[in-house]
């Protein structure tokens, strides 16, 4: 039985690279952040001192530069020339939140509260719109705070020196967000809830079955269907081993994510 | 011979007698030449057998003296007793200056460390209570300084030692209070160098919570002292002035150069980071404030919203499959 593509090779990669950098920026950040924890000293001494972490950091935030350039670049490369500019901002196959989403938002909560129908979904759903955006939004504000507390000689030239107070509670701040988003609610969205559990490896393969796409996301389906092109995103399943590293992958990440979580909750009580 | 007789039995007697004295020479028999002044070895018999070493004999610390004339008077080595504990003697003060970086370069045989008598004096040694102790609080910066004149010179112009040694003021820190005592660690050892943070923060508590707030403090907090700001790094260690005083490190003149030992390049615009900064304090620091109440509103929001969403989802989504269960 033929699968449905959902995500390409370099969506995967983007992705993985993503999974681990972050990861590696937290493990690497918050025993700064929770300096108080006694947990923060023997990981510390765990990732080799604090300059050892340090510099683990900065790899980390390296490859989080790099893959949001490649991602901006490949967005780009979509639309000017693969798609000749006949791309829809507003349509379904677009990232950009629109009426729909507020209306699923509306009628998903009504769902969960036994008082309608469960929405209908499109190709992408607003809790992963909400997922995209906010690694614009935290890359951002995460990645041009860190800048200036990497190098806040070169930034003192434009500004004054408490802006780095300001950068090191955004950075903070927005750590605790992201680390805390995506090890609660990014996992729950995509892996924990039980339609998926215990995990849903469709970012590490790039492919789900018809069933699936017919079920989570009839509108795409249809739509698929109405023009045609569901002979367009039909693959060959993957390789046994591609599924099998994609779970070993995905619950290693899952679980080192979780151990945070903890080390974090455990962080907020200690001061 | 009857006189030889007499030799015989005199000298048998005089033997006898210095035999009997080799055991007990009372203190009195050294009083009866040593209080007279201008004596070598004078004893002011009154301070002395007031002194906590009163009640011992002599020969308890100057061994070998058995009969008079004594030889050369051996160095008293106040260690046979004070790190054997001896006669009751305290051991716990001895044996850290044993580890102390004084007692440490007399093990390696440097004869110009201080030993024990350098500072604490030798007959007339009182508790650090007593207003005649030479090892009395008041009295502890002119005891370093006789082999550390340079440090006492920048602590007698600091803020803490004009406090101490002008207006009497024993509460400030004093030589004693970050060299600790008897154990007077290597000026390199990272150990010491945490302990000192939170000296410091003994007295500036408000100060060391909100260093602890800055990459510095965090740094320090998890134990580690090279390449990262600790309190003296930036306000000094003996010649701490106010950074109202124009000599001060942190005075507008000495400040871009005190950043700069760390952070080279480092402008006038890079020394207006706020090293002890409280985000909760609106009326110095509005910005940070504001910066601060709007991450504290943004978290609570996105984690409110999406809590709920996933609670109530798992809620669904659990009574949903229960449902499809029950209905099979």
């Amino acid at each position: 039985m033929s699968e449905i593509r959902r995500f390409n090779s370099y969506h995967r990669i983007l992705h993985v690279a993503m999974a681990v950098s972050f990861i590696g920026l937290v493990a690497s950040g918050m025993p700064i952040k929770y300096a108080q924890a006694p947990w923060a000293i023997w990981l510390t001494k765990f990732l080799g001192g604090y300059q050892g972490a340090a510099l683990i950091h900065r790899i980390c935030a390296v490859i989080t530069f790099g893959y949001f350039a490649a991602h901006i670049l490949y967005v780009i490369h979509n639309i000017v020339i693969v798609r000749k500019l006949k791309f829809n901002p507003l349509g379904p196959e677009s990232m950009v939140p629109w009426i729909k989403d507020a209306e699923d938002i509306y009628n998903n909560f009504k769902w969960f509260l036994g008082l309608g129908p469960r929405p209908r979904h499109d190709q992408w759903t607003y809790w992963e719109k909400f997922d995209y955006w906010a690694v614009f939004w935290g890359v951002g504000m995460i990645g041009v705070s860190g800048l200036f507390l990497w190098f806040p000689v070169f930034f003192s030239k434009f500004l004054p020196g408490w802006a780095f107070n300001i950068a090191t509670v955004i950075h903070s701040d927005e750590a605790l967000l992201a680390a805390g988003f995506i090890f609660t609610i990014h996992y729950f969205n995509t892996h924990m809830r039980p339609e998926k559990f215990p995990m849903d490896t469709v970012i590490f393969t790039g492919t789900m079955s018809l069933h699936e796409l017919k079920h989570e996301r009839p509108l795409e389906y249809e739509r698929l269907a109405a023009e045609n092109r569901l002979k367009d995103y039909e693959v060959k399943p993957q390789a046994a081993w591609v599924t099998d590293a994609g779970i070993i992958f995905g619950f290693a990440i899952v679980l080192i994510g979780f151990f945070l979580l903890i080390l974090i909750l455990l962080g907020q009580f200690y001061y | 011979m009857k006189c030889t007789r007499l030799a015989v039995l005199m000298f048998s007697s005089l033997m006898f007698s210095l035999a009997f004295t080799a055991v007990a020479v009372a203190k009195d028999d050294c009083y009866s030449c040593h209080v007279q002044k201008g004596m070598q070895g004078y004893i002011d018999k009154k301070s002395f057998e007031q002194s906590v070493h009163g009640g011992l004999d002599c020969t308890k610390c100057h061994v070998g003296m058995s009969a008079y004339p004594h030889g050369k008077v051996l160095k008293v080595n106040c260690g046979s007793c004070h790190f054997l504990g001896r006669e009751g003697a305290p051991t716990e003060k001895a044996l850290e200056y044993k580890l102390s970086v004084h007692g440490q370069a007399l093990v390696a045989g440097n004869t110009a460390a201080p030993n024990c008598q350098t500072c604490h004096g030798s007959h007339y040694i009182f508790r650090s209570t007593d207003a005649r102790s030479e090892t009395r609080r008041e009295n502890i910066p002119s005891v370093c300084s006789k082999c550390h004149p340079a440090e006492f010179e920048a602590y007698s112009k600091s803020i803490h030692g004009k406090e101490f040694l002008d207006n009497k003021n024993p509460a400030v820190p004093t030589c004693f209070d970050c060299h600790a005592e008897h154990r007077i660690p290597r000026t390199n050892e990272a150990e010491w160098k945490l302990a000192l943070i939170k000296q410091c923060g003994n007295c500036h508590a408000e100060e060391l919570n909100t260093y602890h707030k800055t990459y510095h403090g965090k740094v320090t907090r998890l134990g580690y002292t090279t390449s990262i700001a600790k309190c003296s790094d930036c306000h000094g260690a003996h010649g701490i002035l106010p950074p109202s005083d124009p000599e001060s490190r942190l005075s507008p003149k000495n400040i871009v150069a005190t950043c700069q030992a760390c952070h080279p390049g480092a402008t006038a615009n890079f020394t207006k980071y706020y090293a002890h900064a409280e985000e909760s304090n609106r009326a110095k620091y509005p910005v940070l404030y504001y910066t601060f109440m709007f991450m504290t509103v943004l978290l609570i929001s996105v984690f409110a919203f999406f809590l709920t969403h996933t609670f109530l989802w798992a809620y669904r989504a659990l009574k949903e499959r229960m449902e499809k269960k029950g209905g099979e």
